[in-house]
């Protein structure tokens, strides 16, 4: 790792624009800042529609959507033009709001699949298999999961632990998740707090990309943003979750209606 | 037989200057010492190949696969390398048609063309008059082969532009309470290879017989292959078919699910690639009560590659109580690629428990494609994850030790090189 890259953010999003692929195209995220850096846990909280998922997504190159202006860079390294596939493997993570059933494939081969692109070898077996068990017994998954077709027929619950298994599996350095704790009763939630909080250390950076503040009562974020209307217009610490807690989001919305000047850049570094 | 040749002499089929013209017939069973009762049925095969025409699109079975410009006549036949490995009971057998005519000639006699007769068409015909790679298993009653019968039939190493052809005739006669699994490993190299195979599979009442066809031909194979089974009271078949190679493989795979109660499954993966053609024609024909089957063929198409499906369930007056499912979904690799899918029931009986069918062709997922990509696999990887696990639903239900994890690697080796564009 070059000197440059050490000292880079994981994550740097710049300017970033992003339009749905259309037609009709139609801009969804419309200029954001964010920096990520290693061993911070961000929350990117908004009302529905404000664009959290699409941004989430753009970062992790989905070709549902175009790049309209700014750029994305993981490690200092300007991947905006990089499929999906070769930002993975320079180590981002997306654990997706709507995880996709996957007929077939089960969680094990998925697994060793990933593994083998990540690393550019094929784990070894036992490895493999000690790796798997361990990660299965921290979310409290039955063995049995592994062997099951990806997401398929999975409850809604089961799917957002099976993206916290492979969380915990690849091991990024930067892990975004989208919603991961939508849909979730009390005790699935703590399950999948405890597997990111596992996984907080000060070589990962984490963005956790929230409607509601629930997950953040059990991981305690560095920094919180607001994203309203494809913008970021808020950010501070712990406590601006607390107030959206309290007061909901009108107060903030009342506050950008009447003509408050929007936080352009929340780098959080500061 | 000399005596009963003379009237014939001038007839077209006795005078024709192809390999499967009477004479020619009759010299090649006569050259392999055969009986002569099966010297007449070749020479039937020739009679029936002079007087049918080659099927044309206007029959439906035929409407994707036109085979108006092949002419099975220049094709001389040359015998393949067969083995067949077996552990069998005692009574049982697995091997050439040759080796048991001195043995069990009766029980060919009686079974071989039972099902199919040689009138039905004329690659039918000319597999009649000319199969060279015979193939018999025999299993008495409460025969119960536990280990699978391995044939591997490998085409002829010919030389360049010479046309050969390879006639493969199987047949299965599984008598009361019998049961084995029948392996056919289908093999030929680059040479041009044209296969018109028939097989019959008789089961008795309870018998189960488990089939599969396990299609590694080269990529200038034309195969054209008609199967048909007959099931008795409670009887199982269990056909399985896995197209790799060949330029066109066609096969037509019917049931008559006569005995009550009586189970027939047809499963097929085609895996496609360049100009490579899949023509599946199904039939499940219920006669019996409470009769079941079930078909689903899936095929993945990469480059200009072709599948085809046409099948019907017919569940006739006789069928009360019957229950039959029948479904093909196609995956469109690149551009390119097609397929046609054609599903038909034909129900002539108010009292059906359950008839399903389906029928599916499109591209990959995207939003899958996505999901696996941003976990790290490039597309080509991705796709072959995707592809291999839209085959192991029907892969894990072909009752065969290792077939998925063979079949994933044959799909994750063709994938490496096929045409995605």
């Amino acid at each position: 790792m070059s000197e440059r890259a050490a000292e880079s953010p994981i994550l740097d999003v710049r300017g970033l624009k992003v339009s749905i692929a259309g037609p009709p195209e139609l801009q969804i995220v419309r200029g954001v800042d964010l920096a990520v850096r290693a061993g911070e846990v961000h929350a990117l909280m908004g009302p529905n529609g404000s664009g959290k998922s699409t941004l989430a997504s753009a970062i992790a190159g989905s070709p549902a959507y175009l790049v309209d202006e700014g750029q994305v860079l993981l490690h200092g390294e300007d991947v905006t033009a990089l499929a999906a596939d070769e930002r993975a493997r320079r180590g981002l993570f997306l654990s997706f709001q709507y995880p996709t059933a996957i007929p077939g494939v089960t969680m094990v081969n998925l697994l060793r699949a990933s593994l083998k692109a990540r690393r550019g070898t094929e784990p070894s077996a036992r490895e493999f298999l000690a790796e798997l068990r361990e990660t299965l017994a921290t979310l409290k998954m039955d063995e049995s999961f592994a062997r099951r077709y990806v997401n398929d027929g999975f409850s809604g619950g089961e799917k957002k632990r099976a993206e916290i298994l492979q969380l915990g599996m690849l091991k990024p350095t930067l892990a975004i998740l989208d919603e991961t704790d939508s849909g979730l009763d009390v005790d699935a939630l703590r399950t999948v707090a405890e597997g990111v909080n596992a996984l907080r250390s000060p070589e990962i950076g984490i963005l956790i990309i929230t409607h509601y503040e629930r997950i953040l009562n059990y991981v305690t974020p560095d920094f919180v943003h607001v994203l309203v209307d494809g913008r970021i217009v808020r950010s501070g610490d712990v406590s601006l979750a607390k107030r959206i807690e309290a007061e909901g989001y009108d107060p903030i919305l009342r506050a950008i209606g009447e003509g408050a000047t929007p936080v352009a850049a929340a780098t959080g570094g500061e | 037989m000399a005596g009963r040749e003379a009237p014939e002499a001038s007839s077209a089929a006795a005078v024709a200057a192809h390999p499967y013209g009477e004479r020619q017939a009759v010299d090649a069973a006569r050259g392999d010492a055969e009986p002569g009762w099966l010297v007449d049925r070749r020479v039937e095969g020739a009679r029936a190949f002079a007087a049918t025409a080659m099927p044309t699109p206007a029959l439906r079975p035929w409407r994707y696969t036109d085979v108006s410009s092949l002419a099975i006549e220049d094709h001389v036949p040359h015998p393949p390398a067969l083995t067949v490995r077996a552990e069998l009971p005692e009574g049982a057998y697995a091997g050439t048609i040759a080796d048991a005519l001195a043995s069990r000639g009766e029980v060919v006699r009686s079974h071989l063309g039972s099902l199919v007769a040689s009138t039905e068409g004329r690659f039918v015909a000319a597999n009649a008059a000319r199969w060279n790679a015979g193939v018999l298993v025999h299993l008495p009653r409460g025969s119960a082969v536990e280990r699978p019968i391995v044939v591997e039939l490998s085409g002829p190493e010919v030389a360049e532009g010479a046309s050969a052809a390879l006639l493969p005739r199987i047949l299965v006669v599984a008598e009361e309470r019998s049961e084995a699994t029948v392996v056919l490993r289908l093999r030929s190299g680059d040479a041009p290879l044209l296969v018109p195979s028939v097989a019959e599979v008789v089961c008795g009442d309870h018998a189960v017989v488990r089939l599969l066809l396990d299609g590694g031909w080269g990529a200038r194979t034309r195969e054209f292959t008609t199967l048909r089974a007959r099931l008795a009271r409670g009887a199982t078949v269990d056909v399985a078919t896995v197209a790799i190679g060949g330029r066109i493989v066609k096969q037509t795979l019917e049931s008559l699910i006569e005995g009550e109660g009586a189970h027939s499954d047809f499963r097929g993966v085609a895996l496609g690639d360049h100009d490579q053609h899949f023509d599946f024609v199904t039939l499940q024909d219920h006669l019996g009560p409470r009769t079941t089957s079930n078909v689903e063929i899936k095929a993945a198409l990469a480059g200009a590659s072709r599948s085809i499906y046409y099948g019907v369930t017919r569940v006739e007056e006789t069928a009360a109580g019957a229950a039959a499912e029948q479904e093909n979904r196609n995956l469109l690799l690149s551009r390119r690629a097609k397929a046609d899918s054609d599903p038909v029931l034909e129900i002539l009986t108010s009292e059906v428990i359950r008839c399903g069918h389906g029928a599916a062709v499109g591209p990959v997922d995207r939003d899958a494609l996505f999901y696996l990509q941003s976990r790290g696999l490039d597309e080509r990887t991705a796709l072959k994850l995707l592809v291999a696990g839209f085959f192991e639903p029907v892969a894990r239900r072909i009752p065969l030790e290792g077939l998925p994890e063979e079949l994933a690697a044959t799909v994750h080796a063709k994938l490496e090189a096929a045409d995605l564009s």
